[in-house]
């Protein structure tokens, strides 16, 4: 392989781009993650190396493996930068004119056939790859929080996805150890698109005196083997997220199984977000995630 | 602790069977119905085969599986119900078999007993209607296979006296299991909550959104679910759910509950899924 094979430049230095450069320079990539300012760039380098001395205290990773792996992280502000990157992977806000504005500078920067990944969870492909002048090269790969953890990528090709391209994402994929689903560029992918009428119904389900959250928790639990109820999970997420995935995929989908019931609306009013903020469906001692 | 001791199950079929077992377990005799004696040893014989292998897997001595056996006695006639406190019905999913075997227990057993139905489809409120005193009814609703599943809805049907729930939710928690006390509601809560969200996939995967593998892979990883959907589908029974989100839209015309295109299709041609190798992630008669 060459080195611009082996060089991955990831867009956007918060929670998803951070674990996103930790997955690439953990399989072996020199890894960029560009952001806007130095202080957000040197925020995300440190979160992939604090990631990767936890994982070598936990046993996952050897002291050597932890340290070549850090010293392939590096941090950039200047686009140009990223020239010599075979695989681009977006994961800046969701905004569709701020995701195709850099696509189109990209396009001046690095070869023609560098690799463009987009990490949207909500924004249609079609639309983000439109900002390229070659959106054959662009494909949508949704990674799961947190990224290091999560072994699963859903992979949509948009409207003008070139198959090589298509072909080449997965070989990056599998080459950095995660598993991949092969969906369409339609609203949610295949997990959010279940999960939001799922998480909206049993909002409707509490709301319409079903049950109470402990007891639709645990029927959840213990008869479907999630491992998490519907609310806990809500909590984990963010009420403002799932307001926001919610309402993103019901102006797409017009379907009212989507729009977030008004519960929703209120907890984000109230500030009980979740985890986050202390207090959601149920409130939490301390604001501690994932056991970090 | 549960007031119950003598318990009555109607029905020896996959359900009665898995519910027979419990109870024994939790060292209570019970007197199980069923229309005829062949009926009547099929179901001993499908008891026994689980408990078997519970036998060869170490989770239960030979000696347990003798003393639970001999706690189960097998009757065909109604009048062997008379002593019992609870009677549990679990004969197949038809309204006008179950009210009139309802009726006809109610006739047979003590005033204060208890009678409840393991529907999963049907009102419990309607069937309670077939008998006298339906302050007695209420729903017992077990998830398959009853021995491994680890809740119990406890459905308060709208006749069902104050009380009641409570008692089935200690006798409940006496069999080790968790009581979830939910409203007579189509679906109840479980079904209630995933009869949609399995129609919808099957809705999408007829759709083309992704392979049926790769729906389930990415709902068994992106959320930690020990089943995707579609495998989930194919375990349940195409026919089960057919009939389960039918029920439910009959009940409510709420479209989320209408059986999907694809669905109807699949039952109508015979594919039930595990039960005869034919559904959505089988190798015989995969759907598309």
């Amino acid at each position: 392989m060459t080195s611009h094979d082996r060089t991955v430049a990831v867009l956007g230095a918060g929670t998803m781009g951070s674990g996103i450069a930790t997955v690439a320079v953990r399989a072996g990539y020199r890894t960029l993650i560009h952001d806007l300012d130095d202080e957000r760039v040197a925020r995300g380098v440190q979160t992939v190396r604090g990631f990767l001395a936890k994982s070598a205290k936990l046993g996952k990773l050897t002291e050597d493996e932890a340290a070549a792996a850090s010293a392939r992280i590096e941090g950039t502000t200047a686009l140009t930068d990223l020239a010599g990157a075979g695989v681009v992977i977006e994961a800046i806000f969701e905004n569709l004119d701020a995701k195709r504005e850099l696509f189109r500078e990209l396009d001046g920067i690095v070869g023609k056939d560098t690799l463009f990944h987009t990490n949207t969870s909500t924004l249609s492909v079609t639309g983000i790859a439109a900002g390229s002048s070659l959106p054959e090269r662009v494909v949508g790969t949704h990674y799961c929080n947190p990224a290091p953890l999560m072994k699963l990528v859903e992979v949509a090709g948009g409207r003008h996805t070139a198959s090589w391209a298509h072909r080449a994402t997965l070989e990056f994929l599998a080459s950095v150890g995660k598993t991949t689903v092969v969906t369409k560029d339609r609203p949610g992918f295949i997990v959010n698109r279940f999960l939001i009428p799922w998480e909206n119904s049993c909002i409707q389900a509490l709301e319409n005196g079903l049950g109470t959250k402990e007891s639709i928790d645990a029927a959840v639990t213990g008869a479907l083997g999630h491992p998490m109820g519907p609310f806990k999970l809500l909590d984990v997420v963010g009420m403002d997220i799932h307001q926001q995935v919610a309402t993103r995929l019901y102006e797409q989908l017009r379907d009212p199984k989507f729009f977030p019931p008004p519960m929703v609306d209120r907890m984000v009013s109230a500030g009980d977000l979740g985890r986050k903020t202390g207090r959601g469906f149920y409130t939490y001692d301390d604001n501690r995630l994932f056991g970090s | 602790m549960s007031d119950i001791h003598n318990v009555a199950v109607l029905g020896f079929g996959t359900m009665g069977a898995g519910i027979v077992q419990v109870v024994a377990a939790s060292g209570r005799p019970v007197t199980v119905l069923d229309t005829d004696q062949d009926r009547a040893d099929a179901g001993l014989a499908r008891l026994r085969a689980f408990l078997d292998g519970g036998v060869r897997r170490g989770k239960l001595t030979e000696a347990g599986r003798d003393e639970l056996l001999d706690r189960v006695r097998p009757v065909t006639d109604l009048a062997a119900l008379a002593s019992c406190d609870l009677v549990i019905e679990a004969v197949t999913e038809r309204a006008d078999v179950k009210r009139d075997l309802l009726a006809r227990v109610a006739a047979v057993v003590a005033g204060d007993a208890l009678i409840v139905t393991n529907t999963s489809a049907l009102s419990v409120t309607d069937l309670a209607g077939s008998v006298p005193n339906p302050g007695r009814v209420a729903g017992l609703h077990f998830f398959n296979p009853a021995p491994l599943m680890k809740v119990v809805e406890v459905v308060r049907a709208l006749q069902s006296e104050p009380g009641v729930a409570e008692r089935l939710s200690a006798f409940v928690e006496d069999l080790g299991k968790d009581p979830v006390v939910v409203k007579d509601r189509p679906g109840f809560l479980v079904n209630h909550l995933l009869l949609p969200y399995l129609n919808d996939v099957i809705a999408e995967y007829d759709a083309e959104l992704a392979s049926a593998e790769d729906i389930d892979t990415a709902m068994r990883l992106g959320l930690g679910y020990k089943l995707g959907p579609l495998e989930l589908l194919d375990l349940i029974g195409l026919d089960v759910h057919e009939h389960a989100t039918r029920s439910a839209y009959d009940a409510t015309l709420d479209p989320r509950f209408a059986p999907p295109p694809l669905l109807r299709q699949m039952v109508a041609a015979g594919y039930h899924g595990d039960k005869n190798g034919q559904g959505f992630r089988t190798e015989k008669g995969n759907a598309q």
